[in-house]
């Protein structure tokens, strides 16, 4: 705070700039100078009760806002929304996000911090094992406390791991300058009887005798996720958990297993089990959980409604999710001082009107409509009118290329049928794959003896059914190759491309495959070309607001009048995140930032362009946002080959738009500007 | 009707139709919160295509195997979608087991270890992926210690029914990790799993048929 600047004029109108509002005047030299409330009644020439009333004015009429950092606040709301929707009796939340760190150095880090709150001199403290567990032991610095002895929570194990039960305890021993008592068994032996007869030794039975004693125990838990510490310790065979009396098992701790709700459960390793149990933990006075992440939220739900934390220590993003488990609406929780936001008006909108007849025949009459009005484009296969082929005529030898996927797109996939295009598309219902015997016929209907080119958006459904289908064909002796989109560079990192979902970049991918099949290349260079098609082409899509299908006439889901969806597909999905509403420039910088970002365009590059329409946003609007795109694409030095305007790949009555940018080289250029000509795309 | 024969399948595929349709709506609204919301459509549109079909086999040449091939086929030719190769691979499992001929009711366990075996071997996913599996492998679990335990053919169906709702239930907790809902990350969590809901419903035809044997 900047020290108070003295004034030697004493005034009792306020400057000018306060206009005749004494209250704006205190508060700016309480909280803008500084001054104390003295100087202040000096200043303005009232008495100091005065001050303070204005001051207390100022807060009740919202001129001043006091407000925590958000994150912290948030951090409180969560901790305090867990502790009273749970009853335990501490948690404390780290953030989320925590730049270089780990998430388990943080946690653990953030748990040795708190461990003089939560430990005595004389206290006997167990400690489970686990990577949180060692973190932890790790970060505790001098605690100051005498007479501790920290024991072994479960046995050991020779396992492959820095994060042993020995190792772990060790660790916490030497930090807390501790006595150390371990458990001189394996965690898990060979059999119950063997278990019997080493709790019969004396050593191990008054090892055992410690774990009675304990004050404190700081223990993690497993998810038993295919990739959690429970496998990769060797503790846990994944076997037992398929078929055994596992199955139910959603988390691990202490080497014990517990369903859901928290019930142990008893299973062929309860008994060749050598370490606390969970009867015994839950009578230990302090037991301190330290655990996060998404996979952990089953089981650190599940000790928490069985009983074994009376102390929780997680991250922010993990402990959101333990509450939306519940159903605890997060945003309810934080308190507000003044009246809350008007409730929104998505209530008055829940049917949305539609030119429909019956929900069931929508798709169908769809397509007997566009056969209609486009005769010369596409016809159906053998009466199906979900398998469409184009009318050109298909040269023997040539490259078939099937397309398909989901209605719900219009014009996609069907507009881009034709010559310089795909030859054959199968169609689904709204949004749901086509099944593999319609995706055979266009197969069979593409093949000229050269083999087909799938092309398809990558969705769990499609690849399921379209592989299928090229099994079926293969038994037929057709060879097909598949190239899955996978252009829509929100939906995963760049690391994991292949996990991206197909949007809009479709249309670019069709059109280079269906020139290299033109030209009458082999299938491997149709594939090859498909695939460097894709690998050009980078979109992003917003939402506005959601779509809804013939079936539900209501809005998939619902975002607010203030939002928008950064990151959305082309399904009426919600997006990878929900933003503010921004003016269209700023919508368009945000995409160019993130698609830059990872196509790092050279000046004088060259790209193709596609500002689409997700359904209900106007042409008009996509036409505000290519204008910006241009100026940021010019500031770049970026040469814009060819730009495409409009309604290419919809989402339904989605309001929204996608930007898609593919990088040209000669090759891509070339096959691009081919001709085509389909009922949405001719050239 | 005591076995697991061709009047129990017919029945089942009939009442879970009848379910499914029932919950077209509430599925595709729940499918819509965190898929594409087409589930409620695939699923009751493709059991109402089994239950086409089934009426058409001609009684005399009718086995259970038989209409669970012919359900698999009909159901995947109706929806494809995801859960067309995932139920199609179901059923004809299904029909694996029964191509011996009908089965002892309270064998249903087996009946669903060989359904949620198909959907698994299909679908790639493991429990706790946030799927229909969450739901059938419970199921199958109840109905096999049920059954293990000297339970009923009644209250075979009754635990698996029960398994599966709680399964389902428990979906909401989960972060997906497959399909469209895996792109939401956390964001799943909170909202159940509509495949696994679906599921919920089906297997609880298995328990209602027990309970008012047509």
């Amino acid at each position: 705070m900047a020290p108070p600047r003295k004034r030697d004029v004493r005034a009792s109108r306020p400057p000018l700039r306060f206009g005749d509002d004494p209250l704006l005047w205190a508060s700016w030299l309480y909280y803008e100078e500084g001054l104390t409330q003295s100087e202040i009644a000096d200043q303005m020439g009232a008495s100091r009760p005065t001050v303070n009333a204005y001051l207390a004015d100022a807060r009740a009429r919202g001129i001043v806002n006091i407000s925590i950092s958000g994150d912290k606040l948030r951090s409180v709301t969560i901790a305090r929304a867990i502790e009273a929707h749970f009853g335990i009796g501490d948690c404390l939340i780290v953030p989320a996000e925590g730049g270089q760190r780990s998430l388990i150095d943080r946690l653990g880090a953030a748990a040795a911090q708190s461990l003089p709150d939560l430990l005595h001199s004389g206290d006997t403290v167990a400690i489970t094992w686990g990577r949180t567990m060692l973190a932890l032991a790790n970060a505790v610095r001098d605690c100051h406390l005498s007479d501790v002895i920290v024991v072994q929570a479960t046995g050991g194990t020779t396992a492959a791991i820095t994060y042993t039960p020995e190792a772990c305890a060790t660790r916490l021993a030497e930090s807390l300058g501790a006595r150390f008592v371990p458990i001189s068994a394996p965690a898990i032996v060979s059999s119950p009887e063997a278990r019997k007869i080493l709790l019969r030794e004396p050593v191990i039975a008054e090892q055992m005798q410690n774990l009675e004693r304990v004050t404190c125990i700081l223990f993690g838990i497993s998810s038993l996720r295919p990739n959690s510490t429970v496998h990769s310790s060797g503790f846990f065979d994944s076997s037992l958990q398929r078929h055994g009396a596992y199955g139910t098992a959603v988390g691990s701790l202490a080497g014990r297993f517990i369903d859901d709700q928290g019930a142990g459960l008893s299973g062929p390793l309860a008994d060749r089990t050598m370490g606390i149990d969970l009867d015994q933990l839950r009578s230990v006075p302090t037991r301190v959980l330290v655990a996060g992440g998404f996979d952990k939220v089953p089981p650190i739900l599940a000790a928490l409604r069985g009983g074994y934390v009376t102390t929780l220590i997680t991250d922010s993003a993990t402990g959101e999710g333990i509450l939306r488990a519940e159903g605890v609406e997060l945003d309810t929780l934080a308190p507000r001082r003044r009246a809350a936001e008007p409730p929104q008006q998505a209530l008055a909108r829940t049917r949305i009107k539609k030119f429909i007849n019956q929900p069931k025949d929508a798709v169908t009459e769809a397509l007997e409509g566009a056969l209609a009005a486009f005769p010369d484009h596409i016809e159906p296969i053998g009466g199906s009118l979900r398998a469409l082929r184009s009318r050109a005529a298909k040269p023997e030898g040539k490259v078939g290329v099937v397309i398909g996927g989901g209605a719900g797109h219009e014009p996609g996939f069907a507009g881009f049928v034709g010559p310089g295009l795909a030859d054959a598309v199968a169609l689904g219902n709204v949004f749901a794959s086509p099944p593999p015997d319609r995706i055979l016929s266009c197969t069979r209907d593409a093949h000229r003896g050269a083999g087909v080119l799938y092309i398809y958006g990558n969705y769990t459904g499609d690849v399921m059914n379209f592989d299928m289908a090229a099994d079926l064909a293969a038994a037929e002796g057709i060879q097909t190759r598949t190239v899955l989109t996978t252009d829509d560079i929100a939906s995963s990192g760049a690391e994991d491309r292949a996990a991206r979902r197909g949007t809009a970049g479709n249309v670019f991918v069709f059109k280079v495959a269906g020139a290299a099949s033109a030209r009458m290349l082999p299938l491997e260079d149709c594939e090859r070309l498909a695939r460097k098609a894709n690998a050009a082409c980078h979109t992003i899509g917003v939402a506005l607001e959601p779509c809804s299908t013939p079936d539900t006439q209501r809005p998939s889901f619902s975002i607010g009048q203030t939002d928008m969806e950064f990151g959305v597909g082309i399904h009426g999905e919600p997006g990878v995140t929900r933003v503010r509403l921004q003016t269209a420039d700023r919508v368009v910088d945000q995409i160019c930032d993130r698609i830059f970002e990872e196509m790092r365009l050279a000046p004088g590059a060259r790209v193709a362009v596609l500002v689409n329409s997700l359904g209900a946003t106007p042409m008009l609007e996509l036409m505000i946002l290519n204008r910006r795109l241009t100026h940021r694409l010019s500031a770049r030095s970026v040469d814009v080959h060819t730009t495409l305007l409009g309604h290419y790949f919809t989402a339904l009555d989605m309001a929204g738009a996608s930007i898609t940018l593919m990088a040209l080289d000669e090759e891509l250029t070339g096959l691009l500007d081919a001709p085509c000509d389909g009922f949405a795309w001719r050239k | 009707m005591s076995k697991i024969d061709n009047a129990y399948l017919l029945s089942f595929f009939k009442l879970a139709a009848d379910r499914l349709e029932a919950r077209r709506q509430e599925l595709c609204s729940l499918d819509g919160e965190i898929g594409d919301g087409d589930h409620g459509t695939s699923m009751a549109n493709g059991f109402a295509a089994i239950d086409a079909r089934l009426r058409e086999v001609p009684a005399d040449t009718a086995t259970p195997a038989l209409l669970l091939r012919e359900a698999a086929s009909a159901f995947i030719g109706e929806v494809g979608a995801t859960v067309g190769p995932l139920y199609a691979t179901a059923l004809l499992q299904g029909a694996a087991l029964l191509e011996d001929g009908p089965l002892e009711r309270d064998r249903l366990g087996d009946l669903l270890a060989q359904f949620a075996a198909g959907i698994g071997m299909r679908g790639q996913a493991q429990p706790g992926d946030k799927t229909m599996l969450d739901a059938w492998v419970p199921a199958t679990q109840a109905a096999r210690n049920a059954a293990a335990g000297g339970a009923s053919a009644r209250e075979v169906a009754e635990a698996a029914a029960a398994a599966a709702r709680k399964g389902a239930d428990t979906t909401a907790s989960m972060v997906a990790s497959r399909g469209r809902a895996a792109r939401l990350k956390e964001r799943s969590l909170g909202h159940p799993d509509p495949g696994a809901v679906s599921a919920a419903l089906i297997i609880g035809a298995f328990a209602e048929i027990e309970e008012d044997p047509a």
